[in-house]
């Protein structure tokens, strides 16, 4: 049996080789270690958990979206203050 | 996070989830919650990752900065309330129920 690779297998094959060496990502730092988010900031997304008593629960912000605003307050230690 | 409690019933009737947050264990977050009668969840940021994403870890007590966030439904900062003046949460209420936030 004769076999023949067709023309435009092979052409497809050299295009592929060309596009593969894409452009290099951007590096992009939107939130530094040392800064706070600032007011109208995507506020970063986090997931954390709480003891409700008989469980542990899982917390999202990105549960929220769309739905409900979101008071979140950092504080230093329990059992220090109010 | 008191005075937060009191105003809870004012903000939940605006559509707006509270939750604190520190670095202590989920546990001792709920011992404080029912010793200084707070109902909302206190997160846990154990290790510190959230706290330093957000910019809050002070090295010198290894622990977060008292800081609150307003954060709108599109996910964005509305308001930030830093150090003292965190205590009092009256500007973020007072937001949270100006008419355009109430939708």
């Amino acid at each position: 049996m004769q076999k023949k690779v067709p023309k435009v297998l092979a052409a497809m094959l050299g295009v592929a080789m060309v596009v593969s060496g894409a452009a290099p990502a951007r590096a992009q730092v939107k939130q530094t270690e040392a800064g706070m988010p600032k007011l109208g900031d995507m506020a970063p997304d986090f997931n954390m958990k709480y003891f409700d008593g008989s469980e542990l629960k899982d917390v999202s912000l990105s549960q929220y979206r769309g739905k409900k605003n979101v008071v979140v307050a950092f504080f230093i230690f329990a059992f220090t203050g109010g | 996070m008191k005075a937060i409690q009191q105003d809870l019933k004012r903000l939940e009737a605006t559509d707006t989830q509270v939750l604190g947050v520190s670095m202590d264990s989920p546990f001792a977050n709920k011992a404080f919650a029912d010793q200084i009668g707070v109902t909302y969840p206190l997160l846990s940021d154990w290790g510190g990752d959230v706290t330093r994403k957000y910019g809050l870890y002070v090295e010198k007590y290894k622990a977060a900065r008292r800081v609150n966030f307003l954060i709108g439904k599109d996910g964005k900062i509305l308001e930030e309330q830093v150090d003292k003046d965190a205590i009092d949460p009256t500007r973020i209420v007072d937001t949270c129920e100006r008419p355009k936030l109430k939708n």
